[in-house]
């Protein structure tokens, strides 16, 4: 019997874990190791929100229990950061000396809040929202209808904003060209969409431009953001502008990278071990003739579905048709297929 | 799993690393200020059998806000100070615990070398750079064990002024720069704790600290007996290095001159017990200390303490045997030795205790016993319980009596003095060498009243009787608990009977079976020889179902037991040289109590 | 017996031996020593010697392992301690340690010394317990009634050795004089005078002495040791023998063809109860220091 093979997953988000789960359905024998920055395992990210309803124990958010990863026999290597890959041996080195070796990766890496250059030596000052000890700490600097200025409003903002609003917080959004990111809207939908924004009760700022951010000690809110003409106070000061692909560790590794990691319609990378999935990624379209981003939970399993069929022998393609848009639900509110989860 | 959960303090802790590492002194550090700061605190430390680098040192710190008696099966937090050594120990983290580990090492590390790929699902892992924390605070990677407790510390929002004493008394009499590095150390890993959002569950509630009352001392078996020893005025003690009984030794050689007292390391256990014997004889309170194959050793010299009637303490820190078996595993499994051990019929009496603070009380009154009954007296401890740290309360008052010898009333009554005389409580008035008039000689060869060698039957029978009667009085000795029961009073489905360290583990099972419950009781047996009957008798007859679970193979207390009383006993026997599993107790308990309501209802 | 130049009277030796105290150091038990044992000039040697040096019976301990010598205690009034089979040095120990006070004579034969007890006279010599060891060498088991002891010389035929003794002899007195004991003399119990004056030095120096006395053994070795043969085979040390010289001693030890009789070697050092007192004084010192440093910090 020859030695089962080892797949591993960078990432354990929605498309490593969805990965994980039918490479596990494809060969019962073989060894299955994801690998992710965060102490904890798969969360339901977007009901991180649920800390400011008072929920205090994580795992309520979690997708699936411990015992899932023990019955799967899937190792989770958590706390843990690739620092590069070499496909020529095949092996990840780790950021704690060790090296993981691998017989197939996936990267399903996912992407972080993408800062603009000009925010950037602001970092220290902005809330962060992706991590179940970030929300923690957000409820923490966050007193009760205290106000939460977002910088960009994508959509993953969007959807926290509601959800803070009608925890009872003031929201003022600082729009920006990501706002709806990433939605592309035009300017008639956009003025629409804004409306619906205010009549959901959030302030709307737009056509005005963050010159920078201050800490106050003077009581009140602890942040001052000052823009081109007026300040915003506010006690949280956070950005969403987007995801940019975390792929720092696959720099070196051979294969093609744009914005995210280049794959076919069958999500295999240029080296022939190596394979993509999720918010990481960047597709084929032979449609439209160039790499195009697929967001949202249900595309992002869709794609670690078709990587783990891929990874075992299928030859499935990603179907890069359908198209997402923006709209106003019948409660007048603004409401996506993004934000359709399970 | 429990949403609700009721905010009740206990946390254990344990640190793994290498002999090198200062495990060991990371835990001291933690019990240490976690007893000052007010809560209750149990920890075992397990050293390797090597001497240096390479042996795994574990150092596991309950703490607690209400009392408990045995450490948990499962810790709430491991910290890795050498991943080789604590891989293997991963298994014993609790589910949503955690594990805080080195994140940047050295040096490469082996696929499969680093800590976190074992980490099971449940487990919270908390990657810490301790070695450049270390460099960064004192310039070395030497304080790695004290970023690492400082972690902890500040995870938890542990007292950091607290600890900062802690770790100023521990290094005491060292250059100032020690001190100051090793706060600087623990400062930058509690600083880091702090920032730190917890994900694991463990409960610290904030304690008030103790103030007023009789301070809490952090202590382990052996020093506890050390001080009770000290407290019972030991003069001369007499001892051969033997793990897991060598701390005894060298706290009494640092100890015992400061009251001019006097130890000798022989050359041998032989030559140790023989010299205390000696020492016994000119009424020196004097005693030694051993493991099983030492006590092996003893038992001839034993036997002549009994036949001649000299007073010795003999403490005997049991390990995993026989032979040299596990030096530094725990076991309960000289019992028989300890009780039965003698050429010919030589009883003497075992007192056996089953916490830290009985170990002061046992030290200390088997001294009291030795000369009050003309008698060697072996306290039985085991590694578990000489290494084992409680917070123990001492008394103000020194509890122990420091003349208990039935001396001669005055020399020359004209008759020759009969260093045996037979009495009405069976224990005869001894003279000591300087006494005037009462010279005598005494032997290990059966003699008439007066020492002289005499082997004639009724010498013998009347000298065996003797012996052997005089012990009885020891049952009733004052002040010390020779046996008690806890749990339910009257009748109950299944009573608990134990000895020894592994006390701590049923009463906890005991408390369990009841909040399940289980009519359940259960009793402690301090003193092994003589047999405790008219106490133990009454509780056999209360409980339809009796447990004796022991760390030993053969069932050695449940065979005492039931030869003492005649009444058959469930037996629960492991040898996992570790202490007995609180979970499996408790299954033999719901088992038990199982069948004994079935038996109730046919 | 040949120091016994004159006849002697029953009448007079009762009335001279009453006269001079010893009496007072003897119990009233018979020895169960065969007649004509060696041990009982050593009796006598040894009442005459505490008398002497005026020790009094109850401040002077016999302690004894196993063995026709082991029986001494008995046969005297002191306080006495007949312990087991080769463990006479530790419990002597013991007691020593226990009450400085006391004269301590540790009294034993060649197997319980050299045989079972072989590993702790090292110790009782290096760390320099003040007490005298009187070993009666008999070259034999005599209360098991005849077999080989570690001294028994080669081609020694006994109930265990049937076919003769194969094991080479151990030589006491140089194995005691590497062990670095402080006081190594030899005696003859066919010479009692000799006997007695050496036990009165050997109990008279300060520290670990060890007196090897030669003795037949009357009942079981009729070929080897005998009083005949012992009586031609034993020497004076030469005149100019320096008992300070290690050395010179291991020379005249070496020659146990011709056993010497005398003080080989004697050297004064530290017991080990003056070992024990610095400890205490070490220990209070510390801990005086300790304090007063405490009070001038609680001052400061």
């Amino acid at each position: 019997m020859s030695e089962p093979l080892h797949y591993v997953i960078i990432g354990t988000g929605a498309a490593g874990t969805e990965a994980a789960l039918h490479l596990r359905q494809r060969d019962a024998d073989c060894r299955i190791t994801m690998v992710t920055a965060g102490r904890l395992l798969f969360i339901r990210r977007y009901e991180l929100p649920k800390v400011f309803d008072g929920v205090e124990d994580w795992r309520e958010l979690l997708v699936y229990p411990p015992e899932f990863y023990d019955e799967h026999g899937i190792t989770v290597r958590r706390n843990s950061w690739v620092t590069n890959v070499d496909p020529e041996r095949r092996v990840l080195g780790m950021r704690h000396k060790e090296e993981v070796s691998y017989d197939r990766l996936l990267v399903a890496s996912g992407g972080g809040g993408y800062i603009p250059a000009g925010l950037s030596e602001y970092r220290h000052l902005l809330q962060r929202f992706a991590t179940f000890g970030d929300a923690i700490r957000m409820r923490q600097s966050l007193p009760e209808g205290g106000r939460v200025i977002m910088l960009g409003a994508d959509m993953t903002g969007l959807d926290l904003a509601r959800k803070l609003t009608a925890a009872g917080f003031r929201l003022t959004v600082v729009a920006t060209e990501q706002l709806f990111w990433p939605h592309e809207v035009s300017p008639r939908k956009r003025t629409r969409f804004v409306k619906a924004l205010v009549a959901m009760g959030i302030e709307v700022i737009q056509g005005r431009a963050v010159a920078g951010i201050e800490a106050t000690n003077s009581g009140g809110p602890a942040r001052r953001v000052v823009m081109d003409k007026g300040d915003l106070r506010g006690d949280v000061v956070i950005p969403f502008f987007g995801l940019m692909p975390t792929l720092d560790f696959m720099v070196g590794a051979g294969v093609d990278i744009e914005r995210g990691l280049l794959v076919n319609p069958q999500l295999a990378t240029t080296d022939k071990n190596i394979w993509a999935a999720g918010d990481v990624c960047q597709i084929w379209s032979p449609e439209e003739n160039h790499y195009r981003f697929y967001y949202g939970w249900k595309n992002v399993k869709m794609m670690g579905r078709i990587a783990a069929l891929n990874m075992t022998g299928d030859n499935e393609a990603v179907d890069t048709v359908k198209e997402e848009d923006l709209f106003i639900n019948a409660n007048g509110e603004i409401d996506s297929p993004f934000w359709e989860y399970d | 799993m429990s949403r609700k959960r009721k905010p009740v303090t206990d946390i254990q802790i344990a640190i793994c690393g290498s002999a090198g590492d200062g495990t060991i002194a990371a835990g001291d550090i933690l019990k240490r200020a976690m007893a000052r700061a007010g809560y209750k605190v149990i920890a075992f430390d397990l050293y390797p059998a090597e001497i240096r680098g390479f042996g795994k040192c574990i150092a596991r710190t309950r703490i607690t806000a209400n009392q408990v008696y045995s450490m948990k099966q499962k810790s709430d937090v491991l910290i890795s100070l050498d991943d080789s050594h604590a891989i293997p120990h991963v298994d014993e983290v609790c589910d949503y615990g955690a594990i805080i580990y080195e994140d940047n090492p050295m040096s490469k590390v082996e696929e499969g070398g680093h800590i976190s790929g074992h980490a099971a699902p449940a487990h919270i892992p908390y990657g810490i750079p301790f070695r450049e924390m270390s460099e960064r605070a004192t310039g070395s990677a030497r304080s790695r064990n004290m970023v690492a407790v400082g972690y902890i510390a500040g995870l938890y929002g542990m007292p950091q002024k607290i600890f900062h004493e802690i770790v100023t008394a521990k290094f005491k009499g060292k250059a100032a720069v020690v001190t100051t590095g090793n706060i600087a150390a623990f400062d930058a890993g509690y600083e880091a704790g702090a920032a730190t959002i917890r994900l694991d569950f463990g409960v610290l509630e904030s304690r008030s600290r103790r103030r007023g009352k009789a301070d809490l001392v952090m202590m382990n078996g052996n020093a506890a007996t050390v001080r009770g020893c000290l407290d019972a005025g030991i003069e001369t003690f007499f001892g051969y290095p033997i793990t897991p009984a060598t701390s005894i030794m060298e706290i009494l050689a640092a100890e015992m001159p400061k009251t001019g007292g006097r130890l000798v390391q022989t050359e041998d256990e032989i030559s140790a017990v023989a010299a205390a014997i000696g020492a016994g004889y000119t009424g020196a309170r004097s005693a030694t200390a051993t493991s099983g194959p030492g006590l092996a050793l003893m038992t001839e010299m034993l036997g002549l303490g009994t036949i001649a009637e000299v007073p010795s303490v003999i403490f005997v820190s049991q390990r995993g045997g026989p032979s040299t078996g596990m030096p530094t595993k725990t076991e309960q499994s000289d019992l028989n030795l300890a009780v039965f051990g003698v050429a010919g019929d030589g009883q003497r009496i075992v007192l056996a205790p089953t916490n830290v603070e009985g170990c002061y009380k046992c030290a200390g009154k088997a001294f009291e016993m030795a000369e009050q009954y003309q008698t060697p007296v072996i306290v039985l401890l085991d590694l578990y319980l000489s290494n084992r740290y409680e917070a123990v309360a001492f008394p103000e008052k020194n509890p122990f009596v420091r003349k208990c010898s039935k001396g001669v009333s005055r020399r020359g009554t004209g008759s020759p003095y009969s260093r045996y005389a037979i009495t009405d409580d069976w224990v005869s008035p001894r003279a000591v060498p300087g006494t005037e008039g009462c010279q005598h000689a005494i032997t290990g060869l059966e003699h008439d009243v007066f020492g002289r060698p005499n082997d004639q039957a009724h010498v013998h029978e009347m000298m065996s009787r003797k012996r052997h009667e005089k012990l009885e009085a020891a049952i009733n000795h004052p002040d010390i608990t020779i046996s008690k029961r806890f749990g339910d009073r009257g009748k109950v489905d299944v009573g608990l009977l134990g000895w020894g360290s592994t006390f701590g583990e049923i009463l906890e099972a005991m408390f369990v079976a009841q909040k399940e419950g289980i009519k359940c009781a259960a009793m402690k047996v301090v003193m092994l020889s003589p047999f405790p009957k008219p106490a133990v008798v009454p509780y056999l007859d209360d409980c339809a179902e009796v447990l004796v679970p022991e760390l030993n193979y053969e069932g050695q207390f449940a065979d005492l037991v039931t030869s003492a009383t005649g009444r058959p006993v469930n037996r629960l026997n492991r040898v996992p040289g570790t202490p007995m599993r609180v979970d499996e107790i408790l299954a033999e308990i719901r088992r038990l109590a199982d069948g004994a309501k079935q038996m109730a209802a046919e | 017996m040949t120091d016994i130049k004159k006849p002697v009277y029953l009448e007079e030796k009762l009335e001279e031996v009453t006269q001079s105290g010893r009496l007072e150091y003897r119990s009233k038990s018979l020895p169960t020593w065969c007649p004509g044992c060696g041990y009982f000039s050593i009796v006598e040697g040894m009442t005459a010697a505490l008398n002497r040096l005026q020790v009094q019976p109850k401040d002077t301990v016999v302690v004894t392992g196993i063995g026709c010598a082991s029986r001494f205690p008995f046969f005297v009034n002191t306080y006495g301690f007949h312990t087991l089979h080769g463990r006479a040095l530790p419990v002597a120990t013991g007691i020593k340690v226990a009450n400085e006070k006391l004269t301590v004579i540790a009294v034993g034969g060649d197997g319980d010394a050299f045989a079972i007890g072989g590993a702790h006279i090292p110790h009782a010599a290096r760390r320099n317990v003040d007490m005298t060891y009187v070993l009666f060498v008999i070259v034999i088991y005599g209360l098991t009634k005849g077999q080989t002891s570690p001294t028994s010389v080669l081609g020694f035929k006994t109930g265990t050795s049937p076919y003769e003794n194969q094991d080479a002899p151990l030589n006491p007195l140089m194995m005691l004089l590497s062990y670095g004991a402080g006081w190594v003399g030899q005696a003859y119990a066919g010479h009692p005078h000799h006997l007695a004056d050496m036990i009165h030095q050997a109990i008279a120096h300060r520290g670990f002495s060890y007196l090897h006395v030669l003795s037949p053994c009357v009942t079981f070795d009729k070929t080897t040791k005998t009083y005949k043969n012992l009586g031609v085979m034993v020497r004076d040390l030469p005149e100019d023998h320096d008992d300070s010289d290690q050395m010179a001693a291991m020379g005249e030890a070496a020659r146990t063809e011709a056993p010497a009789m005398g003080v080989f070697y004697q050297k004064d050092r530290p017991t080990l109860g003056d070992g024990l007192q610095e400890i205490v004084k070490r220990a209070r010192g510390t801990r005086t220091a300790g304090k007063r440093r405490a009070a001038r910090q609680a001052a400061e």
